[in-house]
């Protein structure tokens, strides 16, 4: 039988009481290369986000447009579709990998047709029913759409989804190396910083971003990116899993094991949140005792499922 | 003040010289001498009182000159006098809109914006002048010294001329410009020249009865250079005029562009027990004091001089550095307690890179000093100081006052200064241990000889020791010089200071060291180290190099630069000869690299190692041809290219962490580990090279070093910050220190609480000590 998977453990308490309502409507458009190497690229880097997000969301909610599937009218559709579909639990990840322009007034995503506009983004985040919805743009010039839909300097706001653009603003006009290294990001290690498992935004945002500046520093080129991130929540949403984390199984003394490491990974998460109310001893005590029940668990998980293989 | 249109005559004032006179500005900031410049009797009768009584005691006359009863130029040059430099200034605007053709104003002008360092306003008021007045000999003058604080010789020789070679100018300004010959004479080491022209000034002073007390202060630079008495020069000058600080700062100047810092602080300490309110002075014995390690008192002097000249640049510069000097850096003594009177070494670090360079800069400064010591039979008599700046710019004022030089490293004797590896970009080819040898070599020439060793001498050791002894050794000479070598531009013996003193052409500087160095290669092969020694101590004694390379090794210059050139030719002949061909090939390598291209990069790569195999700087065509290797799967090919780039002397990073990972998958971990610490000596901030590092020891069970390596790691703020204290933990653990595995397994696991490898050891270790 197949087994159901957290999105991320590390948030686990926040996300508990709606995980068995929540969906993950993930949505991946390749815009135009332009030339065959832009193509080849693009083409890879979707492929990749989506075997990735096959890790984290039901096939049918995964819907990737490249070529003529990704015009303006179909992908309005499509997110005035899921729109109605979800609900204030369900969040929306979107992935735009293309090229961008930028007027000195409005930003453009470059696909077949009349292109997506700053102000259509900005439209279909905010007719996302709840919050906490993201959108990456690996797009050269999208720091302009990153402008337009949170505002400029001290004017910025901070949205209630999470964004990521490749440069720093609409000036940046190079074509980008963040949306290659961003996909790599899901599927790589490196990446998974905390060890959970999961790579969230903040970690695979922090991978390509590194892997830019290490881009560049090794060509001995001067950075023609700089990637941003708004929004709260980054480090808590999960784009990705590395692995299989099982949360139910049907040997009922696995799935009570499994139950436990929950709960306990639950409870190591409320302590790191109280740990200044503590001295630094008292935690650490605390914390060893909790990791080490939890180490014990998978151990038994791992002996039981050893035992239960053919 | 006025506007005024920027003529972009002068570039870097901080370049060493790269002609004739721009020592000049040295000492020009003070209120010179008139030298009969102007010719107001009120205002003449203070100038006399000036300088023949004690500073201050001509006060009084200057403040009755203030008046409004006195043209506005009168009362300018009271202010100036008076060290009221912003009423002077507003007093000259006055006197110019008053008397807009009065070239004299213009003249003066331009003085006070020279004491200043407004060298750009100060040239085109002097031009001002010059257009209202073209036979002006003193706006001549002034005008060839601000250009000499930039890089137009030609224009700086045809104002000079203008007025030296005019019998028909005012002696007094001839008498200046004789002056700035002789200080220009001195500067390249031409003492007979600066001779004959401090002859014909003296004679042209007692002509016209004109001051002779900076002739004098000159007379004793002289004398002191050429190693006799120069007291009764400056006695005399003072005899002339007692207030007259420059008698003693001129010769202290001298003494510290030859390097002979002790006698110049001496000097400058001198200058101002003579006259407190010489900034300058105050300025360059604060400078003197951070030379030799005085830093309290360095920063009296120089905040003293900020005080009283808030103007100089170098002196603002310098009080900032103080500042980081302070706040900043941490002093590490080895060893600790000394195991004699002094400890062998102080490393001066930045706070911030003591916990990634301590190790590596004290393992390499010891085994240099340990080695020079041997080599160049000297035990120092005073710990050797290492200061190590991460910032570029607080390492070039710190070690000539002024920022925005392409310097890595200065030696002031026991002490010297470098940048740090962190001060450079990464992916540039600075190699600080390099840089580290190089100067500690100068320490032991610098030292043995009482400071008395030619440029070309210093350097030439330094270069050859590296080459020899260093941390990567092997013949290092780069493109340019190649080109330089094959175009016959190398000097004669007797002239290869020149080439570091006063460089004709772009990159000769950097030919000269690299001819330095293969002269004492030559030396080395041909007559023995011992030759190279032993003249080193000759120049103890004032000798020449010219009479020590005809004393010790009893060859003339001439035979010498013959057999010199001989060896070049067997060295480099061949090579030389096919250079062309061998930058073509080159260059082919890497187009066709970018071509993605292999077979034809690992072709052209071939070529130019046929011609030219020693060739490693991080251009090389190994590392064309190992990256073509790779691309072409040809995991052998690509590991014997890096094998012979690294022992031949490569060093960049990339390649060798790359060849260590052949190593290690070899299982050849003793060439790891010697690959892996090479790359310590170029790019100690590369986390990668840590992880392997300590991995590698770990796994030929040496924990104490792996502990050491991870620590450096954690010191870099690794990004995985989870993975580096489980290798800590793990190295704690090899050790059966359980706090400190305990401490960093739970600060890894707090990091990342279900990182399996962690929970892993956790429940491991639980179950050995229940």
């Amino acid at each position: 039988m197949a087994n159901r998977t957290l999105p991320s453990l590390c948030c686990f308490v926040a996300l508990l009481p709606s995980l068995s309502q929540a969906a993950l409507y993930i949505t991946i458009v390749q815009g135009l290369g332009g030339q065959p190497e832009y193509d080849s690229e693009f083409t890879e880097s979707r492929e990749k986000i989506e075997a990735a997000s096959h890790s984290m969301t039901a096939a049918e909610n995964i819907s990737s447009f490249n070529g003529e599937s990704a015009s303006r009218e179909n992908l309005l559709k499509h997110f005035a579709d899921i729109t109605a579909r979800m609900n204030e639990d369900d969040r929306a990840a979107i992935y735009l990998v293309g090229h961008g322009s930028f007027d000195g007034e409005t930003y453009k995503f470059n696909i077949p047709g009349p292109d997506l506009s700053d102000t259509d983004l900005k439209n279909i985040l905010e007719n996302f029913p709840g919050q906490n919805h993201f959108l990456v743009n690996t797009s050269s010039t999208s720091g302009a759409m990153l402008e337009s839909i949170v505002g400029e300097g001290e004017e910025a706001s901070n949205p209630d989804y999470i964004i990521v653009s490749a440069t720093r603003n609409g000036n940046e006009r190079n074509s980008t190396h963040f949306g290659r290294f961003f996909a790599d990001a899901l599927t790589n290690e490196e990446a998974d910083l905390n060890k959970n498992s999961t790579v969230s935004i903040e970690e695979a945002f922090d991978f390509a971003t590194r892997s830019v500046e290490s881009y560049f520093e090794e060509a001995g080129r001067l950075s023609t990116e700089h990637a941003q991130l708004r929004g709260d929540g980054a480090a808590q949403f999960s784009l990705s899993r590395l692995s299989e984390i099982q949360i139910e199984s049907e040997n009922p003394v696995i799935n009570d094991l499994l139950q436990q490491r929950l709960a306990l990974d639950a409870e190591i998460e409320n302590l790191q949140l109280r740990r200044n109310q503590m001295s630094n001893a008292e935690y650490i005590q605390q914390l060893q005792a909790l990791v080490l029940r939890s180490a014990e668990l998978s151990e038994r998980i791992e002996n039981q499922q050893g035992s239960a293989a053919p | 003040m006025m506007p005024r249109p920027c003529k972009s005559i002068l570039k870097n004032t901080a370049l060493v010289a790269a002609f004739s006179i721009a020592g000049w500005a040295e000492t020009a900031s003070a209120r010179d001498h008139l030298y009969g410049a102007l010719d107001n009797p009120d205002l003449l009768n203070c100038e006399t009182q000036r300088w023949s009584s004690r500073p201050g005691e001509a006060d009084k006359c200057y403040r009755a000159l203030q008046s409004l009863e006195y043209p506005p130029l009168v009362r300018a040059e009271a202010f100036w006098a008076l060290g009221d430099l912003q009423n002077a200034n507003t007093a000259f605007q006055t006197a110019q809109n008053a008397e807009p053709e009065n070239a004299e104003v213009r003249l003066r002008w331009g003085e006070l914006f020279m004491q200043t360092f407004q060298y750009q306003e100060a040239y085109n008021l002097f031009a001002e002048a010059l257009e209202l007045d073209p036979e002006n000999a003193y706006a001549h003058i002034g005008a060839a010294g601000a250009l000499a604080q930039g890089d137009n010789g030609e224009e700086v020789n045809a104002h000079m001329m203008t007025v030296v070679e005019n019998a028909l100018a005012p002696a007094g300004a001839r008498l200046r410009g004789l002056v700035m010959m002789s200080r220009s004479a001195m500067q390249q080491d031409r003492y007979e020249d600066a001779r004959e022209i401090l002859d014909e000034a003296q004679e042209l002073a007692q002509e016209n009865a004109l001051p002779r007390m900076e002739l004098n202060a000159l007379e004793a630079a002289l004398a002191f250079m050429t190693h006799q008495p120069h007291e009764q020069f400056v006695e005399a000058a003072l005899a002339e005029a007692p207030g007259y600080g420059d008698a003693w700062a001129i010769p202290a100047y001298f003494a510290d562009i030859t390097r002979r810092y002790r006698e110049c602080g001496e000097f400058y300490g001198k200058a101002i027990e003579v006259q407190p309110d010489h900034w300058e002075a105050h300025l360059e014995l604060g400078v003197n004091q951070l030379r030799q390690n005085q830093v309290s008192i360095a920063r009296e002097h120089v905040q003293i001089a900020y005080e009283g000249d808030p103007f100089n640049p170098k002196t603002v510069n310098m009080l900032r550095l103080l500042d980081t000097f302070i706040e900043d850096m941490q002093v590490l003594n080895f060893p600790d307690p000394p195991q004699g009177p002094f400890p062998t070494l102080e490393l001066r670090l930045d706070k911030k890179e003591t916990g990634i360079l301590t190790n590596y800069a004290r393992e390499l400064a010891m085994d240099s000093i340990n080695l020079y010591r041997e080599r160049y039979r000297f035990e120092p008599k005073a710990p050797v100081i290492v200061e190590i700046y991460p910032n570029h710019e607080d390492f070039v004022v710190r070690s000539i006052g002024m920022p925005g030089v392409g310097i890595l490293g200065v030696t002031f004797g026991y002490l010297f200064a470098m940048d740090s590896p962190i001060a450079h970009p990464r992916g540039e080819s600075y190699h600080w241990g390099t840089t580290l040898w190089h100067e500690m070599a100068h320490v032991f020439t610098l030292e043995a000889s009482n400071h008395l060793v030619p440029r070309w001498y210093s350097e030439g050791i330094s270069v050859f020791e590296e080459w020899r002894t260093g941390p990567i050794p092997g013949r290092k000479i780069p493109n340019n010089v190649l080109q330089a070598m094959a175009q016959g531009k190398f000097l004669s013996i007797a002239e290869l200071d020149d080439g570091f003193m006063r460089p004709t052409y772009e990159d000769q500087v950097i030919v000269s060291y690299m001819q330095a160095g293969l002269v004492f290669e030559f030396i080395d092969i041909e007559y023995g180290f011992d030759k190279i020694v032993d003249m080193l101590y000759l120049f103890r004694d004032g000798i020449s190099p010219v009479e020590a390379i005809e004393q010790v090794m009893e060859i003339s210059v001439r035979d010498f630069d013959r057999h010199f050139k001989q060896f070049i030719d067997i060295e480099y002949g061949p090579m030389l000869s096919s250079m062309g061909v061998w930058q073509e090939d080159h260059r082919a390598s890497y187009a066709a690299l970018e071509e993605e291209n292999w077979e034809e990069a690992v072709a052209a790569a071939e070529r130019a190692n046929f011609v030219y195999p020693d060739y490693v700087e991080v251009d090389s065509p190994y590392i064309a041809m190992a990256r073509a290797y790779s691309r072409l799967g040809d995991e052998e090919n690509e590991f014997l290219t890096l094998q012979t780039f690294w022992e031949k002397g490569g060093y960049a990073p990339r390649a060798l962490l790359a060849l260590a990972d052949r190593y290690i998958e070899r299982d050849m971990q003793d060439q790891a580990h010697e690959v892996l610490k090479d790359v310590i000596w170029a790019d100690p901030y590369n986390q990668e090279l840590h992880v392997k590092l300590g991995d590698l020891y770990l796994e030929r069970n040496q924990p104490k070093e792996a502990l050491e390596e991870f620590r450096v790691l954690l010191a870099l703020d690794p990004v995985d910050k989870a993975a580096a204290n489980l290798r800590m933990a793990r190295a704690y653990q090899a050790l059966n220190d359980m706090d400190g595995t305990m401490e960093y397994l739970m600060t890894a696991l707090d990091i990342a609480p279900q990182y399996r490898d962690a929970q892993m050891m956790l429940l491991e270790l639980s179950r050995t000590t229940e």
